[in-house]
């Protein structure tokens, strides 16, 4: 948590109606990125959303409004003035261009953000503080961060590195902190926004109405939102490294580019009021929904060595959050927020085999109700030094149902499973108390520290029919951190830090029984927590024209919870599948560690003619004990460690920014990756992963944007102007072909 | 009495016969010929003393041979006469196990299966990895690959290419439609015939296109080995084997000893890498398809031969299978005796079991595929 701010009530001030500008007023808002977002805010904007463009520097539309990651860490934002530039696909997809994240795509409506090479279940995703992580978040990538609607964000923190001491369970590769959007805090005619958009590598046609006001207490900002999402051209197929063939994922039309299994429908809807009671109390109520339809999975629409026709695809992928919070901010400095919450995610999953007119079909609901505490006092002095604490509380309790069925369409039959993917009535909560402390030992330099005691629970029924054990398993994990952060110079600032964070096994661990990427997965019952040990080190440049910033860090994780292959003697019983799978895994606790190691650097430089360029650059290296049995014939290549899964190879990002004060920017970006050849043992089974790894690539896009008077703004984005052929690594989608994105945005009222 | 007489007696020789590694009593039959509607079909004899291998054939059996200068093979892993898995996973062996659940279910001993038990197999067989999904991809090595580099699994292409996508094409639509027609409890026993017949042929094309596909997925030859034994000892058949090793052992000795040559050529061809000596794998699977197709013929021989035994039900359901599996055998058939091949074609076409010519079809299979 960050900890010593400015008074909310004055930077806020600047910030809200800066927001408001940024979208509905004259001013630029790129060119108010590009100018001011280094620089101090030197007037106040305008509280008339309505007043005349202005150049001035006033509008910091370029920072978050919301900044929850911890200080003294390696972390990165990714602004609504960057969302509005490049124009991203999803909220994924706008993680693309920070450093040491990689995003990759299991399907066109799924992404999943690799941040220190790890992802999914082993990285936490927060909205509005609001924990997303459920109990059957699997191993692995996951779809869940796409079910954030990304025109709902302010701002995306990417917190990278172990941070389970501020929030929890599964923060051992990082923390994604969404934010959402805020209403206007002073007072605002109530007026809708029209916002329409296109794309042509999928015919994406969408739109949104958005409402925002405010009175003196009240505001509110809400939307209804829409999109239809066709198949997706990609620049062409990618080959496999070994031998020049085309891999059986993804499937492709006959022009050799349109991608089968991709495309999506999307409805979203949210609300969110905020009262100010007082100068320092405001309470929130908000909620979001999130629909996705008729999403294939792209990697089993056809399944590998399938028929053409066969498809699993999500029917439904829901996200229904609400909660409502009351914060708390002091001018003394005592800051305080607490939430309640209720999440539901559900899907509902169709695998169809047309051929044999069966249609196997899956449910899952998991509700979490969510409760969260902070306070940070105002400061105590210690040694004549400020000394700031922060205390905290949360928890989250997991109610899960789950069915299977399958029916046979010809005979008008269906089964009833007994489990479904996870077993109906299963109970899991997470959470604990923690302490953080930060203290100004010197001028320049702060110390910060902090603990927390956790506490997991799992419980699972036994199902005898499928020999599925009960789950009754509690762990108490007890992590903390330290760190500290001199500032040697007057440009530069040194950091080191030491994390020490934990992910106890979840339900989709304990209890799931799924056909993977690389084979049949079933469930261990025996998992214990996985703890990671993080040091970092980091140092930042940050002059007039230039910032720079570098991190380097090893990652120690312990009792790592990795698939080990498993011979078919193991399937549990009643599970054909599993048997005559061609591989078969189940995770366990690695009884060796595993390592991370890496470096990430990004710069920002201001150049003359109002042009910035930034870039950023991640290099990650991952190995872990051979979970596999030594082969019995010793000419089969066997070595003890192996690389850890889907580690992200070398990659990096280049942008030059201008804006021109008229309203016209105009930007270039190039994300390149090198080719990825270190393999884990369960990679090489994966038809996600071209045989030998997964080629490197650059693409190129250019953005334009012309904001025209205080009521339109047309943007567009040529992607991938090369039409390069590519993929990020262990992605069964192709990245989309050269192609236009359009987006136009019309307060008329 | 004089049945009952028979059964002691047949007990008795088997008895005396058994080896630890043969069936046990309690083995369900598999090759037909015992359907309660039949109880007494008429018996094959197996009688393959004028054959010989040929002068390139694999024979782990054969110690002399094996380690004789003239030996066309070189020492390798399968010398000891017993199956090295490449890998001790073999999936395959599960799918033989469902075949073998599906039989038991549906049709071994003349069962008139329930429209229940056909839903209950149904789902077995459609099962993720299960047999269906190998059926529905299923090539016939024998026939030259879809036009264009069309795969069989991807949409059209089974059209441009039905002999060689066998499964899509052929093998697939027979299955789906016997299993709706038996789940609706239309003509059980004569649906429950088509699938054992359709699956049958499936069993027998799988091995020789594991075999091919060996040579860049060694694993293959495991699937090749286990497609035929259901991944058991040459005495413990399942699947495919059983069905042989009861009708003509040494036709199932020799189906063996192929298995054994392709797991040898793959020991002796870089284990685990990319094979490159096609010689030495040809060498093997016509070994191998030489022996199966026997084996194969010689189940729809039996049938032929039990046609108009028992009830009419039961010959229904025979009918059927001969209707099913019988057309498969024309490549084969004509390849080596064309005259034979129209015979055969017009026997198994019929649809009225009176009307075949059994005796015709049966000479017709014995002059095409005298020796293993």
């Amino acid at each position: 948590m960050r900890l010593p701010r400015p008074a909310p009530s004055v930077r806020s001030a600047l910030l809200a109606p800066g927001v408001a500008l940024g979208l509905l007023c004259g001013a630029p808002t790129w060119a108010q990125d590009l100018v001011a977002a280094d620089r101090p805010v030197q007037a106040q904007a305008p509280a008339d959303p309505h007043s005349e463009p202005s150049n001035r520097e006033t509008v910091i539309s370029g920072q978050a409004a919301t900044e929850d990651a911890p200080e003294g860490r390696a972390s990165s934002t990714v602004t609504r003035a960057d969302l509005e530039r490049r124009l991203p696909r999803s909220a994924p997809d706008a993680l693309r261009w920070e450093p040491g994240v990689f995003v990759q795509q299991t399907a066109h409506a799924q992404g999943s953000a690799f941040v220190r090479g790890l992802t999914g279940q082993q990285t936490l995703a927060l909205f509005d503080g609001v924990r997303l992580n459920t109990s059957t978040w699997r191993q692995g990538p996951n779809q869940y961060f796409f079910t954030l609607d990304s025109r709902t964000l302010d701002s995306v923190e990417v917190l990278r590195g172990g941070a389970s001491t501020p929030y929890g369970s599964d923060a051992l590769g990082g923390v994604m902190l969404a934010h959402p959007l805020e209403p206007p805090r002073q007072p605002t005619p109530f007026r809708p926004t029209f916002f329409l958009r296109g794309a042509t590598s999928d015919s994406e046609r969408g739109g949104r109405v958005q409402v925002q006001g405010a009175t003196e207490r009240l505001g509110f900002i809400g939307g209804v939102g829409g999109r239809r999402i066709g198949l997706l051209e990609s620049g062409g197929p990618v080959r496999n490294l070994t031998d020049g063939q085309l891999p059986e994922v993804p499937r492709f039309d006959e022009d050799d580019r349109t991608q089968l299994g991709t495309g999506f429908d999307e409805v979203t809807a949210d609300g969110r009021l905020v009262w100010r009671a007082s100068a320092t109390d405001s309470l929130t109520a908000a909620a979001y929904l999130y629909r996705q339809f008729n999403a294939p999975r792209t990697d089993q629409c056809a399944p590998p060595f399938s028929r053409f026709d066969e498809c699993l695809q999500y029917d439904a992928q829901f996200r229904t959050l609400a909660y409502a919070a009351w914060s708390r901010a002091e001018p003394d400095g005592l800051t305080a927020r607490a939430t309640l919450s209720w999440q539901q995610q559900h899907e509902q999953r169709t695998f169809n085999r047309p051929a044999f007119a069966v249609v196997d079909r899956g449910t899952d609901t998991v509700d979490t109700l969510g409760a969260t505490v902070r306070v940070t006092p105002k400061p105590y002095t210690v040694a004549s030094r400020p000394l700031r604490l922060t205390f905290g509380a949360d928890g989250a309790q997991d109610f899960v149902r789950s069915k299977a069925r399958t029916t046979f369409t010809a005979l008008e039959v269906e089964l009833v499973r007994s489990r479904g993917q996870y077993l109906q009535g299963s109970r899991y909560f997470t959470g604990g108390a923690f302490v953080d402390a930060e203290w100004s030992v010197h001028p320049d330099v702060t110390a910060r520290a902090g603990t927390r005691l956790g506490l997991a629970s799992a419980r699972a029924p036994e199902d005898v029919e499928s020999g599925t054990l009960a789950v009754n398993n509690t762990w108490v994990p007890w992590v903390g951190h330290a760190g500290v952060e001199w500032r040697a110079a007057q440009v530069l600032t040194l950091l080191a830090h030491v994390d020490r964070s934990f992910r106890a096994p979840n339900l989709d661990d304990l209890t799931s029984r799924q056909q993977t990427g690389p084979g049949f997965q079933f469930e261990n019952a025996a998992l214990s927590p996985e703890r990671a040990t993080t040091l970092d080190l980091g140092s930042r440049v940050h002059t007039r024209h230039v910032t720079l910033e570098g991190w380097g860090f090893a990652t120690r994780l312990d009792g790592a919870i990795s698939r080990r292959p498993r011979n078919v003697t193991d399937c549990p019983p009643s599970t054909p599948q599993c048997n005559a799978s061609w591989s078969r895994f189940q995770l366990v606790n690695a009884p060796e560690r595993s390592m991370l190691y890496g470096l990430e650097g990004s710069t920002r430089v201001r150049l003359p003619a109002a042009f910035i360029a930034q870039a950023g650059i991640a290099w990650t290296w991952g190995e872990g004990p051979n979970l596999a049995d030594r082969p019995s014939n010793p000419d089969v290549p066997y070595s003890p460690r192996v690389p850890l899964s889907r580690v992200p190879p070398l990659n990096g990002t280049v942008e030059l920014l201008w804006a021109h004060p008229s309203g016209l920017s105009a930007s270039t970006g190039l994300r390149w990756a090198r080719e990825q050849t270190r393999l884990a043992v369960a990679d090489r089974s994966d038809a996600r992963i071209p045989l030998g790894g997964t080629p490197g690539y650059a693409v190129l896009e250019a953005r334009a944007a012309w904001r025209l008077g205080t009521r339109f703004v047309v943007a567009a984005v040529l992607e991938n102007v090369t039409d390069a052929a590519y993929r990020s690594h262990g992605s069964s989608v192709n990245g989309p072909g050269r192609g236009l994105v359009v987006s136009l945005e019309a307060t008329p009222f | 009495m004089k049945r009952i007489f028979l059964s002691l007696a047949a007990v008795a020789l088997l008895s005396t016969a058994c080896d630890d590694n043969d069936p046990k009593p309690t083995d369900p039959p598999d090759a037909g010929g015992t359907d309660v509607d039949c109880p007494n079909p008429p018996h094959y004899t197996e009688n393959v003393t004028a054959c010989q291998p040929a002068a390139t054939d694999y024979q782990p059996r054969n110690a002399t041979a094996n380690n004789s200068t003239t030996d066309a093979w070189p020492a390798c892993i399968s010398d000891e006469n017993t199956y090295s898995p490449i890998d001790p996973n073999i999936s395959t062996v599960a799918r033989v196990a469902a075949f073998d659940e599906i039989a038991t279910k549906l049709w071994k001993g003349g069962k008139v299966p329930t429209a229940q038990e056909f839903v209950e197999t149904y789902d077995l067989y459609t099962q993720p990895e299960g047999i269906g999904s190998r059926v529905q991809r299923r090539e016939d090595v024998h026939y030259p690959a879809a036009p264009n580099g069309g795969r069989c699994r991807d949409e059209g292409v089974p059209a441009t290419a039905p002999d060689r996508c066998v499964g899509p094409a052929k093998l697939l639509p027979i299955i789906t439609d016997a299993f709706t027609r038996g789940g609706k409890g239309e003509a059980p026993r004569v649906q429950a015939a088509r699938i054992e017949a359709a699956l049958l042929w499936f069993f027998y094309v799988s091995p020789l296109s594991e075999v091919m596909s060996c040579g860049s997925a060694p694993k293959d030859c495991d699937s090749a080995w286990a497609y035929y034994t259901g991944g058991t000892a040459r005495g413990e058949p399942k699947g495919l084997a059983r069905y042989v090793r009861e009708l003509a052992p040494e036709t199932h000795e020799r189906a063996y000893d192929a298995a054994l040559a392709v797991r040898c050529w793959r020991n002796l061809d870089n284990e685990s890498g990319t094979a490159a000596n096609t010689e030495l794998q040809l060498r093997a699977r016509n070994q191998y398809d030489k022996a199966l197709l026997r084996g194969t013929a010689l189940i729809l021989r039996q049938r032929l031969t039990e046609l108009t035994c028992g009830n009419e039900e039961g010959s229904q359901a025979r009918m059927a299978f001969i209707n099913t599996l019988g057309p498969f055998f024309d490549r084969a058939v004509r390849e080596i005796n064309p005259p034979k091949a129209d015979v055969l074609k017009a026997e198994v076409a019929k649809t009225n079991a009176e009307d075949v010519d059994v005796d015709a079809a049966v000479a017709a299979l014995d002059a095409v595929f005298p020796c293993p």
